[in-house]
This record gives C-alpha cells, sequence and structure tokens, in this order.
C-alpha cells in the first residue's frame, strides 16, 4: 500500500500550520482545546496506519528547497510526537488553557520531523525556537536561550554553506557523500546536535525555559527529537568512518550530561524544575546508545519511545494536580497521594517504566544499550549504569515530594483522582509500554530502518 | 514435570498480580476478607510447589535442572535467553520464601485488620514473591537483576508504607540511595563478565575462569558482586539504612530485614561461591567485611533501646557471620544459617510488637531483673574503655556523618559549577535587557 496522493503527504503540516495561521485572525476560545486534541489523535492514528504498513517510503518534493519525506524513522518519531502529545493531553481537555500558539509548536515540529534535507530541516528549526521568544523579549528574560539559539543558528548557516559549497544543500540528509564529512562539519553539526538536545555543555538554555513555558509547549520542543533525527540521519550513516576521538567525546559527554541532569535534579527545590531535570537525564541517554553499536541503537529506539509516552504522561498528571494544589507553596513533602491515590500508582508505574525497573521496557533499554556500549568502550558502559542509578535516585526524590510525606493540604476533600474514562490513555499506554517490556521482540522486531 | 512444576512457580504470583493490578484500577471493592481468604491459598499453594520441587532437588543433589527457554530479545548477534537454574541453593531460597511470605500473610490478617493500606501491602509482597522466584532461580546476572529491582522498589515502597509521616519517607529515601547505588554493581558485574567471559551464565562462568587470560578485569567482576551484595545484606559501609527501615509494619519489617530481602547479599555470595573460589583475595575481603560488620553491629546494637532496632543490628551482625562462613568456604553450612536464621528473626520480629505485653501479662515469659549482661571480654575492658566505646557505638561510630561528609565533598565542584552557570545565566540575561532596550 503506498500513500502516494498530494493530500496524504501534505496532511500533517496542513491540518496543523493551517488552523494555527487561522487562530491568528479568529479566536475560538476554549474549542480551539477540543479542536488540538482531535488534530493530535486523528495525526496519531495516522503515522500509525502508516507504521504499521511494511517498507513504507516516499518523499515528497515541493520545491528544491523544501523537501518532506516518510520513512520509518520519521513517520516513527512523529506517531510518538502525536501519541504522547495526545496522551498527555486528553485527561487535561476541560481544565487546561492551551493556547492557539501550541499549534504552532506542533506544526514546527512536524516540519522537523518530516524535514528531508538541511535547508527544510533548518526552516522549522528556527521557526520552532524562535516562538517563545516573543514572551522571553516582553518580560526581558531568556538571555541564554536566546544566545544559545543564536549560536545554533549561525552553525546551522555555516553548515548550510559548506553543504552549499559541495552542491549538496538540497541533498536528503542520509544521502550525504562521506567526503563531506570534515572535520569543520562535524564540529557544526556536534554543536547542533547536542544545542538541540540540551546535552552538556550546550544545556544552559532548557534552564531558561523550564517554569517559563507551559509543560505541553516544552514538551512539543523536545519530542520533536531535532538534535536526534539530525544525528540519526545526517551523522550517523558516517559514523564508521569519523575519528575515535570524535565519538568518544560524543559519547562521553551524553553520558557525563545524563549524570549532570540528574545530579541537578537530586539538588533542585523546584518541581517542575526536577521533572523536567529527570526527562532530560532520561532524553541525554538517547544518544549514547546511538553511538555505540546496532544492539544499543534498537535500544535507544526503543527508550525513545518509553520516554516520550512516560515522561509527557509524569507532565501531565503534575499538571492535573497543579490545578488544585499549588506546588509554589514550599514544602518539604506535599503529600498528595491521600488525594489522588491511583495518581500517585499511575505516576509510579510510569516512573518506573523509565528507570529500568524489570517488567517495564526501560529494563531491556539497559540491558541492550549497557550491552552495546561495553562492546565499544568499557569504561563508558560504567558511566552509564552510574547514570541510570542516579536517575533513578532522582525518581524516586521526585516522586517522594510530591506523592508522599505529610500533607500541608489540610483542608481539602479526600479522594479527587481522575475518573476511568480519563485515566484511559494513561492505562492503555501503561499497558502498551508493559507488553514491550514483557515481550520486548514484538516491538524490536518493527525496528528496521 | 519439574519444567511444568516450576512453570506453576513462577507464572502463579505473576498473574496473581496482574490480577490485583486489574481490580485496583477498575472500581471493583474487594473484600479484605475475600482477598485475605485468596493470598493464604495462593501461598499454601507456592509452598507446595516449592516444598515439592526442593525435595526433589534434594534427592538429586549436588546433579541440578538447567531450563532454556526461546530468545526473549535478539538483536544482531546479541542474544538475551531466559536461563533457569533449578538446584538445591534456589529450590531452598524458594521454599523458604513461599513459606514465610505465607505466614506473613496469615498474621497481616489479624495485624492489619482494617487497615487502609491493607491491599497495597498484599500487592507488594505478591510482587516481592514474584521477584524472589526470579532471583532464586535465575541462572544469569541479568536474569537476576530483574528480581533484584523487584524486591528493591517493594521494599522501598513498604519501608514507606504510613506516607504520610515524614520519618517513613526520609528513611524509605535513605533506603532508595544505598539499593541504587549497589545494584550498579550487579550491572557493571553483568557488563564485566560479558566483555571478560562472554557469559553471565553462573553454570559457566568458573569453567570460562580457565580459559580467561586473568588479569584485572576478572578479578573486577568479584569487586562489583561484592559490592552489589552490600546494601540489601546491610553490611559495612551500607549499614546504616537497615535500622532505620523499620518504619513499614512489622510484618514487611520482618520479612525483608529479618528474613529474606536481608539474605539476598549472601544468596548473591553463594551463586558465585565457585567463581570466588578462583580469587582467595576476593573470600578475604568478603570475610573482612562480614568480621567488621558482625563487630559493628553487635556493639552499636547493644545501645539500642527499641526492640525493632536491637534485631535489626543482631541480623546485620549474623549476616556479617554468615558472610564469615563464606569466606571460609562453608557454603552448605551458610545456606543452612540463612534457613535457620531468616526463621528465627521471622519469629522475634513479629512477636517483637508484643514484647511489652508478654512480659506484663503473659506467665510463660518470666522478666528477670536481676540478670546482668556482661560478657567474657567486658570484664577485661577498664571503665573508661567502655565509656568511650558506649558513646561512640551509640553514634554509630559516626558512619553517617563521615558517609554525608563525603557525599558532600563529592557534590562540591558540581555545586560550584551551578553558581558559575547562574552568574553566567544573569550575564545573559543582563545583555538581552541591553540590546532589547537598545533596539527599542
Amino acid at each position: 500500500m503506498r500513500f502516494t496522493s498530494l493530500f496524504l503527504e501534505l496532511t500533517p503540516l496542513v491540518s496543523t500550520f493551517f488552523p494555527a495561521i487561522l487562530s491568528l485572525f479568529y479566536d475560538f476560545g476554549r474549542k480551539w482545546q477540543n479542536f488540538i486534541i482531535s488534530i493530535l489523535a486523528i495525526l496519531t492514528l495516522f503515522f500509525a496506519s502508516i507504521f504499521f504498513t511494511e517498507n513504507f517510503s516516499s518523499s515528497f518534493d515541493v520545491h528544491h528547497f523544501f523537501d518532506i519525506r516518510f520513512n520509518k524513522i520519521s513517520i516513527f518519531i512523529g506517531l510518538l510526537y502525536c501519541g504522547s502529545l495526545f496522551v498527555g493531553l486528553f485527561p487535561l481537555r476541560h481544565s487546561q488553557t492551551i493556547t492557539p500558539t501550541f499549534l504552532f509548536y506542533v506544526a514546527n515540529g512536524l516540519g522537523i520531523i518530516l524535514a528531508n534535507n538541511l535547508t527544510t530541516f533548518f526552516i522549522f528549526f528556527l521557526l520552532q525556537r524562535v516562538i517563545p521568544l516573543k514572551g522571553f523579549f516582553r518580560e526581558e528574560v531568556g538571555g541564554t536561550y536566546f544566545f544559545q539559539h543564536v549560536l545554533t543558528g549561525l552553525c546551522f548557516l555555516a553548515l548550510m554553506f559548506l553543504a552549499y559549497q559541495q552542491g549538496l544543500l538540497i541533498t536528503p540528509m542520509s544521502e550525504m557523500p562521506s567526503t563531506f564529512f570534515s572535520w569543520p562539519v562535524l564540529l557544526l553539526s556536534f554543536v547542533i546536535v547536542y544545542e538541540a538536545h540540551g546535552i552538556f555543555p550546550f544545556h544552559s538554555w532548557v534552564h531558561d525555559v523550564v517554569g517559563k513555558l507551559p509543560w505541553y509547549e516544552f514538551s512539543a520542543i523536545f519530542l520533536c527529537r531535532a538534535g536526534i533525527l539530525i544525528f540519526a540521519q545526517l551523522l550517523l550513516p558516517s559514523l564508521k568512518y569519523d575519528p575515535d576521538i570524535f565519538k568518544l567525546t560524543l559519547l562521553g559527554l551524553s553520558i557525563f550530561s545524563s549524570i549532570y541532569w540528574s545530579m541537578r535534579g537530586i539538588v533542585e527545590f523546584n518541581l517542575s524544575k526536577k521533572t523536567t531535570y529527570f526527562y532530560i537525564a532520561q532524553a541525554s541517554l538517547l544518544l549514547t546508545g546511538m553511538q555505540a553499536d546496532l544492539t544499543a541503537l534498537k535500544g535507544s529506539y526503543l527508550h525513545m519511545l518509553v520516554i516520550s509516552i512516560s515522561g509527557t504522561s509524569l507532565f501531565s498528571i503534575l499538571s492535573f494536580v497543579q490545578q488544585s494544589f499549588s506546588f509554589k507553596r514550599r514544602s518539604q513533602y506535599y503529600g498528595l497521594a491521600i488525594y489522588y491515590p491511583k495518581l500517585a500508582t499511575l505516576f509510579c508505574l510510569f516512573g518506573f517504566c523509565m528507570i529500568g525497573v524489570s517488567l517495564g521496557p526501560s529494563f531491556v533499554v539497559e540491558d541492550l544499550v549497557i550491552t552495546g556500549l561495553l562492546e565499544y568502550h568499557q569504561y563508558l558502559g560504567l558511566g552509564h549504569v552510574l547514570a541510570t542509578c542516579l536517575n533513578g535516585v532522582l525518581f524516586f526524590l521526585l516522586f517522594t515530594k510530591v506523592f508522599l510525606g505529610p500533607s500541608p493540604y489540610k483542608d481539602q476533600p479526600l479522594n479527587m483522582d481522575m475518573s476511568l474514562f480519563e485515566m484511559f490513555p494513561y492505562l492503555l499506554s501503561l499497558i502498551i509500554l508493559f507488553c514491550i517490556g514483557i515481550m520486548p521482540s514484538l516491538f524490536l522486531e518493527r525496528i528496521t530502518w | 514435570m519439574i519444567e511444568n512444576l516450576f512453570l506453576a512457580i513462577f507464572f502463579t504470583p505473576f498473574l496473581w498480580i496482574l490480577l490485583l493490578a486489574f481490580i485496583f484500577f477498575s472500581r471493583i471493592k474487594l473484600n479484605e476478607l475475600i482477598l485475605s481468604e485468596a493470598v493464604k491459598y495462593l501461598s499454601l499453594l507456592m509452598t507446595i510447589f516449592t516444598a515439592f520441587l526442593l525435595g526433589i532437588t534434594f534427592f538429586h543433589s549436588p546433579a541440578f535442572l538447567l531450563l532454556d527457554y526461546p530468545d526473549w530479545i535478539q538483536v544482531g548477534t546479541y542474544q538475551f535467553k531466559f536461563r533457569f537454574i533449578v538446584d538445591l541453593l534456589g529450590a531452598t531460597y524458594a521454599f523458604l520464601a513461599s513459606a514465610l511470605i505465607g505466614l506473613i500473610f496469615r498474621f497481616s490478617r489479624n495485624y492489619l485488620h482494617r487497615e487502609e493500606g491493607y491491599f497495597r501491602f498484599i500487592f507488594l509482597l505478591s510482587i516481592m514473591l514474584f521477584g524472589l522466584m526470579i532471583i532464586s532461580f535465575a541462572r544469569s546476572l541479568d536474569i537476576l537483576f530483574a528480581g533484584w529491582e523487584l524486591v528493591g522498589t517493594t521494599s522501598i515502597l513498604l519501608i514507606s508504607y504510613f506516607y504520610n509521616k515524614p520519618q517513613p519517607v526520609y528513611h524509605a529515601t535513605k533506603a532508595v540511595i544505598s539499593y541504587r547505588l549497589c545494584d550498579m554493581g550487579i550491572l557493571a558485574a553483568a557488563a564485566w563478565a560479558h566483555l571478560y567471559l562472554h557469559s553471565h551464565d553462573f553454570t559457566v562462568i568458573s569453567r570460562l575462569l580457565d580459559h580467561a587470560h586473568g588479569g584485572p578485569g576478572v578479578v573486577v567482576i568479584g569487586l562489583f558482586i561484592i559490592w552489589a551484595s552490600l546494601a540489601k545484606a546491610g553490611q559495612l559501609p551500607m549499614t546504616s539504612w537497615l535500622p532505620t527501615a523499620m518504619e513499614g509494619p512489622t510484618p514487611s519489617s520482618a520479612i525483608f530485614y529479618g528474613a529474606l530481602s536481608v539474605h539476598l547479599g549472601p544468596f548473591l555470595l553463594l551463586r558465585f561461591s565457585e567463581y570466588f573460589s578462583h580469587f582467595p583475595l576476593l573470600l578475604l575481603i568478603v570475610g573482612a567485611i562480614g568480621f567488621c560488620t558482625a563487630i559493628y553491629a553487635s556493639l552499636v546494637g547493644r545501645t539500642r533501646s527499641d526492640a525493632k532496632t536491637m534485631l535489626a543490628y543482631s541480623t546485620i551482625s549474623q549476616v556479617g557471620i554468615i558472610y564469615i562462613e563464606i569466606a571460609l568456604g562453608f557454603t552448605n553450612f551458610a545456606l543452612f544459617h540463612i534457613v535457620t536464621h531468616a526463621s528465627l528473626r521471622t519469629y522475634q520480629f513479629l512477636r517483637s510488637s508484643s514484647l511489652i505485653q508478654d512480659f506484663v501479662e503473659n506467665p510463660a515469659v518470666e522478666f528477670n531483673s536481676s540478670i546482668k549482661r556482661s560478657s567474657f571480654f567486658e570484664n577485661y575492658f577498664s571503665i573508661e574503655l567502655k565509656k568511650k566505646l558506649y558513646i561512640h557505638a551509640l553514634h554509630g561510630f559516626h558512619l553517617d556523618f563521615y558517609t554525608y561528609k563525603i557525599l558532600n565533598m563529592l557534590f562540591w565542584p558540581f555545586k560550584a559549577y551551578i553558581q558559575l552557570e547562574e552568574k553566567w545565566m544573569e550575564s545573559d540575561t543582563k545583555l538581552l535587557k541591553m540590546l532589547l532596550r537598545k533596539f527599542r
């Protein structure tokens, strides 16, 4: 089955960009919320239907400079992108005030995921990163975010200039010849990948975003996995020819970054920051598996699935809880398990899915990634083990702070849990995650790109 | 037949956990009596199954049965197979676990009657039972780690059983840090064994050692294993979390820190006993740790005034002695010691909550205030020395203080970097403000 019609090729971008532009002129009030969630649901089904179609691949060239394509990896990330945002936002559809700006994040995120060449990628990447600046400039904050993205933009332009010199500006990223990958190209790509993925030493912009953007906008930036896509499509095919010192630096920094974010989360008091740092600490490990070998690479794709769904669900649960309880009130513990026993359990289970507790999918990830890493470099494998251990500690600190301990909110009614219908996306995701954890081959067999 | 029995032992708790999870998320309200009756029959069934398996392995000992199942994961050349071993060590531990957990289920029916978290308690203990079955029969480190993590997680959640009080949560955090630090050891040992011996199958590791080129890599596997065993067994330097973990309900304290979880450290060492027999230096380290912990725990335990903490320290001390037995090569004796010690401690922990009542009302218990606690060695110590020893033991020989000091030292460069980063971000924001004002 081949989806070759123009309509299907452009569905993701048109269905998000068109309403996003429309939202600039018309105010539909709270109807937007349901509309955005419906779009996410439809796009999830759209990507899922293509993902389960065998050997699907297509490319749509609108103009020489604007090239989008559907292949297994873009469909997979697209599916995770829309699916995770849907799972996170569905339970909050009555209460959350999702602004129409969010659609711009989603549209550009999908553009990044589907971009086939450097130019298209750069346009969507730039557009997505520019959106928060309006608010930052108004409040005169976000200096590091601004300067780091200026640096990335310049690196991107330099990379495109080098590609232009060799006549490769509109060549698909995955088809770049090995002669293209000189030292300057590698270094520029390195800065772009690491900055886009929030990895040390180009991570500081994340501090500027946390707490200033709503969680779903932050997730929309992170879930499109710009750094991973550049890495997987541009750098990965050339990785075996790259100098060892380059690979070692990349791997070492990814692992160090995860350790850094975990430790930062452990010493942090602010809950939204703590959650974000936990999420980024996990996301940092994605690149380590990708750089090691085939075994670890497959582990990394599975990891991507786990942290996309679980991470968004954690944010979503916290956001739901925050509608009734403010975390601005400083307290050692918030003790919310009394009010939300089922949500506390779900939070705990999603966290366990991420930190490698057995029966969960991360246990498989750990096994694959650590084995793959050790084949490449034993001490880096040990570093990965340390990072995993610290992530586990950070998650437990996060869980205890939110749900355990004496509650400072004495005057609230008991049991304010979600209904079973509202919890349904969480439960369905959990069942999928645990099924993957118990029978990983079902998923791993599908990763054949 | 043995294989079917083995599968029944594995799948019974697993299906039970799935059923409980379904009940939790659906709106079914399960009556306490039905639940307690159900777990009673479950534990009885498990005890019969494991007793039968123990009987078979006992009469076939030292032979063992190896069970291989199809690949769980296969990526390229890498294969993860479900490999299990049914031997005397595993079958004994599985039987001990089933019998004692059954006892705890029965005890908690009265002890936790009408308790709000009774369902949670049963659910977590069922997961623990499943985890212990995995550990007992695991043939490789990665499968063992799966069970190890389940037991650790349930242990932490049961320490924080009374989750609306600050102390249990604080002590659960302390336990989680110790667990995770030592769990790294199993992962690292599995990785190192895979790298240097190309297998982490317990049954072939000692054979592979003869062909291995030696070197530090092979010895490091043993060091990681010793490190991994320390937290669960509460051995030095990972001792201080265990006595504080008694915040959970008494039945869970009994089963975790008196009986099953605390003996997983020696169990791991026993699984590797053939490997350790190649490295006397590693056995010396195991013995030294056990010896130091036994002395430390018995000294500190004597200064404690509450029954559960005293019992915790005496458990640690006994586990230290089991470490010494393993180091001396008395592996069968160590297994016997584990079984008897676990059974006795379970009894003592379960009785500890009614100790005062026993002294007051139970005529079978005689309380003689004239009994003076002293030992042969105490007579040779000067009073000054005894005083100093007492004060230091009262402070747990400042173990916590030095641990935090070391952790703080490790965090120092990191904290310094955070300050530097914050200053840098402030200067960025100032620069942005300046630029914005200029352009406006």
